[in-house]
């Protein structure tokens, strides 16, 4: 360690504290240390002694790497130093088992609150208060979010089913897809999360609800010419858009046919919703390695894993991810997404980890890894361990992200509230991390019009030692869908035996 | 109405022209107490304050019913059976209608001797059934006001304010509808002289309101036609607003709060009805204010300034405050692209409109970016600008981005935006060739440049990754090796694999140095270079480092 090295300036930044978690407030910020000594304790606290003793066993059994300072730390200091700092403060009494409060297994990390995160979920889907108006065009979302966490959960979402398909009803246009809320323009995203969310509860009263002539009419009518897909009409063309659609396609077993009437309609017949897709994703990846939003933007974790899963849907990834993307330097941008000690996700450069890149940066790696894994490329190896930490996310994730009050759900990370959008994509993170996914090799010569999905194979994940309790694995999730496979299994056979619309 | 509330409204009318005060009302009445209070006022005193509507209604009621001569045929009176018979006629209705038989009632219709005869025949009876005659079961119901109560059970003053209300409301409401021919006449436009001043809708607004007012004080919120801002406003008359119907379990419901259910509800109808007016686009406002993040009434906006060809600039200025408030948002810039796409053909031409609208852009981004200085959708706006109006080589842009990577080396979003200048530039690049791929339409100066200046950075701040990637993705760019960038990637790597000796002063050098070993075919040197990297100065990416060695 040279001279270079200073300092962390432990400061409080109660500022960012949020007031449902006063636990927090009350234990110290205590970087370098990690055990805890209580020498004026006498015999009256016997059971304190006890449980600071097991708490020194944990964190004993807590890998340095997640309770103390990375070895280099530049001297210059700036707004995104001062942020990350502050950051690192905030998370260390947490990733060192200095909760209080919570109690920890021997590795250090607390369980999974699976029932008080199942009632934040249930309420959340229940009537939400006035100040939620601005979610009035992104509903749908909270359908998707609850339920998908719900089942990941472990819960049976199916007695849903009425109320999804009610709601989801009322949002449907009759020109084509679904809006926020009814009498909404419709979007791509809201149409997305209906669909998963459809999906999710399953069952015929559910899948009928969409229209898929109008669906299939109304893709057409936002499919671009250079590939890519308006989000609604009129609205911005980015890669969420690209995704969005790829997913309700082969949900829902539309035509790729083209309408004439769409702006990417060609005379020969030779466009179809898929053409051009995997071009406009190419455009999407930045010199970082990284993937944009949209063509000279910056890379970012989300659209990261929309590029990907855009791809995978379109071809095997081991053939279709190498043949546009620069895997290397995406692989490169992608790990440099995990920090220490935090453990988690970032979802830029020298931006903050935040729970939900747990999920769109972390889903990518089991994307990166079948492609990886297919590849014949001597510069690019099938990897022979995990391309990521994934106790470095579980730490994360069970350390930070839970709302450990009554109020229960998932955060960004200590200090912020808990919501639906972060406990879905937390939770769709912690199934990365427990699980690897193998995708069945198909036919080499199998081309897009004969090749099936590809069928993903979820196992736990076994190398190393767990350091979460058994209970605590949650569902594995599809790594494109994000929603448990039987359900996507489901939804694609119904309609495919269906005969035209 | 019932007709007890009229006879309690005439009655009311009758005494507040000869009395200031309910009181001596009330006294003037107080020998005539009822004999037992109606069924539901039962708190009902013998004391002015304590007399209620209901109390007053039933005494109105006694005095105001007589029983008139005409009510007794005087044949009956007059004929066989005398006194008796009329008697018998008589008293029933007397008893029907009246609680007590008031004798000096009695005595304007008969003589002493009638009267002495009448009681006699009633007393007498064996089949008049005094006793059982029923009084009046129920007192009818004045109606129930805002808060629940029965209008019957107020006191004389209270009952007294409720009825100026009424009366007002009926005034407003005879104005109101005056208002409303008045502007029909005007739409119809038959007669021209019939014009609706500014003036007489102003005040039709605050009549409205009054009368909202009025309204809610006299009856609740139930029942009320209008309330809500545009239901009371007379612009909106014509528009019968669409209100959402959600769907009995419909989950994620949001309990709107009333002005932005209403506002929806009218936003609905003008959208149905493809409506483009300055009326609309005030109401997006309203609601944008209420909830910036909804695209569609950000996409109607839009339609409508284009619809009406309104002035883009002011909708820029507008615009600009409504993205300073609202930092997170970014249908704020998906409708400030459409705004530039709309405006690009009345500039396009004129080369000093496009350097006044770029300067004013850029100020206004500049401004935005000091409070948000990693703004995703500003920065991706700012590149659809760039491109749109052609500002890669302008130098304020450069040094725009400049000033912003010296007041943070760390700001990734300002040397993405520095690449995307320098090297997609069209004079500068090749359309369609991927950002990590070399370009030979880059000039070689140019590389130069920006490899100078992401080293002069990266000294800095050497574990910064921003400056890092920034050199990498420049080489890639002119096709240099790692190589050439070695030697400077080692001078933040000291004894390595050397025990005590080893300081590494940035694990992003140490990647790089160990990806150049590779390219030169120096195995042993990478491996060493991961292992560090794995084992000391990145351990939480010990997976990928170890990938990375698999290629070595």
């Amino acid at each position: 360690m040279g001279p270079k090295r200073v300092a962390f300036r432990w400061k409080r930044t109660t500022g960012t504290m949020s007031p449902s978690n006063p636990q927090q407030f009350q234990r110290p910020s205590s970087a370098g240390r990690t055990t805890e000594t209580n020498s004026d304790s006498d015999s009256e606290f016997v059971d304190e002694e006890i449980f600071i003793n097991a708490r020194q066993a944990a964190s004993a059994m807590i890998d340095s790497l997640f309770t103390q300072l990375p070895p280099i730390k530049d001297d210059l200091v700036t707004h995104t130093s001062e942020l990350q700092d502050e950051t690192v403060d905030i998370v260390l009494p947490f990733l060192s088992g200095e909760d209080e409060e919570v109690q920890y297994n021997e590795h250090g990390v607390p369980n999974l609150t699976r029932e008080k995160h199942i009632q934040f979920l249930q309420q959340s889907l229940g009537r939400l208060p006035g100040r939620f108006v601005a979610a009035d065009a992104s509903r749908p979302w909270f359908l998707y979010w609850c339920l998908s966490a719900l089942a990941m959960l472990g819960e049976d979402v199916s007695s849903y089913r009425e109320a999804v398909a009610e709601t989801a009803r009322s949002m449907q246009n009759d020109s084509g897809g679904f809006g926020g809320g009814g009498r909404q323009l419709s979007h791509m995203a809201t149409t997305y999360a209906v669909v998963l969310a459809l999906a999710l509860v399953g069952g015929e009263e559910a899948y009928e609800v969409v229209d898929r002539k109008a669906m299939w009419k109304w893709l057409c009518s936002l499919k671009q010419p250079d590939g890519g897909f308006q989000v609604c009409l009129g609205g911005e063309e980015d890669i969420r858009g690209a995704y969005c659609a790829s997913v309700i396609i082969t949900l829902l077993d539309l035509p790729l046919d083209l309408t004439p009437e769409s702006p990417a309609y060609k005379e020969d017949g030779s466009a179809n919703l898929f053409t051009g897709v995997a071009d406009y994703v190419r455009r999407c990846q930045t010199f970082e390695g990284g993937i944009s939003g949209q063509p000279n933007a910056e890379a970012h974790g989300a659209y990261a894993f929309c590029a990907l899963g855009c791809l995978a849907l379109l071809d095997h990834p081991g053939r279709i991810i190498p043949k546009y993307l620069n895997v290397r330097r995406f692989v490169a941008w992608l790990s440099a997404r995990q920090y220490a000690p935090e453990g988690g996700f970032s979802g830029r450069t020298n931006k903050l980890v935040d729970g939900c890149y747990s999920h769109w940066v972390g889903g990518c790696f089991p994307l990166v890894e079948a492609c990886l894994n297919k590849s014949k490329d001597p510069k690019l190896p099938p990897p022979t361990q995990s391309l990521f930490s994934r106790e470095g996310l579980i730490r994360y994730i069970l350390c930070c992200c839970q709302d450990q009050t009554k109020r229960g759900g998932l955060r960004d990370k200590p200090g912020k509230m808990s919501d639906a959008y972060h406990t879905c994509y937390v939770l769709s993170g912690l199934s990365s991390a427990q699980h690897q996914w193998l995708l069945d090799d198909d036919d080499e010569d199998a081309n897009l019009e004969t090749a099936k999905t590809p069928e993903w194979i979820a196992l736990p994940y076994l190398d190393g030692e767990q350091i979460f309790d058994a209970k605590d694995r949650v569902r594995p999730i599809h790594p494109v869908y994000a929603i448990p496979q039987p359900n996507v299994r489901a939804i694609q056979a119904y309609f495919r035996a269906k005969e035209g619309f | 109405m019932p007709p007890k509330g009229k006879k309690a409204k005439n009655g009311k009318s009758a005494d507040s022209s000869s009395t200031p005060g309910e009181a001596s009302t009330a006294a003037s009445l107080e020998p005539f107490p009822p004999a037992e209070p109606g069924p539901s006022t039962s708190t009902a005193e013998n004391k002015p304050k304590g007399w209620t509507v209901f109390v007053q209604s039933q005494i109105f009621f006694d005095i105001t019913q007589p029983p008139t001569p005409t009510w007794i045929d005087r044949s009956v009176l007059e004929g066989k059976g005398g006194a008796e018979a009329a008697a018998l006629w008589l008293a029933p209705r007397l008893a029907v209608t009246h609680r007590l038989f008031y004798p000096n009632e009695l005595g304007k219709v008969l003589g002493p001797k009638s009267q002495e005869e009448i009681w006699k025949a009633v007393n007498n009876s064996p089949t008049f059934p005094l006793r059982v005659i029923k009084r009046r079961q129920k007192a009818q119901s004045f109606g129930i006001d805002s808060r629940g109560r029965e209008v019957g059970t107020y006191t004389l003053p209270e009952f007294e304010a409720r009825e100026e209300r009424r009366i007002k409301l009926s005034c407003l409401l005879l104005l109101s509808n005056r208002f409303s021919e008045l502007r029909d006449r005007e739409r119809r436009g038959f007669d021209k002289s019939v014009v609706v001043t500014e003036q007489e809708y102003l005040e039709e607004k605050a009549r409205r309101k009054e009368m909202a007012q009025l309204q809610k004080k006299l009856y609740g919120t139930q029942g009320m036609a209008k309330e809500g801002k545009l239901a009371l406003d007379p612009e909106w008359d014509d528009v019968t607003p669409i209100k959402l119907e959600e769907p009995e379990k419909a989950l994620a419901a949001i309990a709107y709060t009333a002005d932005y259910a209403e506002a929806m509800s009218y936003l609905r109808a003008v959208m149905h009805a493809k409506e483009y007016s300055p009326r609309c686009l005030k109401l997006t406002e309203y609601i944008i204010e209420m909830n910036p993040a909804h695209y569609t009434v950000w996409l109607y906006r839009a339609a409508n300034i284009f619809a009406l060809k309104l002035s883009i600039p002011d909708e820029f200025v507008w615009l600009n405050a409504v993205a300073l408030e609202n930092l997170k948002n970014y249908q704020i810039w998906h409708h400030r692209h459409l705004l530039v796409e709309n405006y690009w053909p009345v500039i396009a031409s004129d080369p000093r409109a496009i350097a006044k609208f770029a300067e004013d852009e850029r100020d206004f981004l500049t401004k935005i970016l000091a409070e948000d200085t990693k703004n995703y959708h500003v920065w991706s706006y700012r590149s659809y600008l760039v491109g749109k109006l052609n500002l890669y080589s302008d130098p304020e842009e450069l040094q725009s981005i400049e000033d912003m990577i010296d007041a943070d080396v760390r700001n990734n979003s300002a040397w993405s935006h520095r690449f995307f200048l320098v090297f997609l530039d069209p004079k500068n690049s090749s359309p369609g060739v991927p950002a990590t791929q070399p370009d030979s339409k880059v000039p070689g100066h140019l590389v130069d440049r920006e490899i100078a200046y992401a080293k002069e950075k990266i000294e800095l701040a050497p574990q910064n990754q921003s400056g890092w990637h920034y050199l990498r993705g420049v080489l890639a760019k002119g096709a240099r090796p790692l190589t050439s960038v070695e030697e400077f990637a080692a001078s933040f790597v000291v004894g390595l694999g050397e025990g005590e000796n080893e300081d590494v002063r940035s694990t992003h050098a140490l990647e790089l140095l160990a990806e150049s070993y590779i390219g030169k075919e120096e195995p042993e040197k990478a491996d060493l270079c991961f292992s560090r990297l794995a084992e000391k100065w990145d351990r939480i990416r010990e997976g990928y480092w170890e990938w990375l060695r698999q290629q070595s």
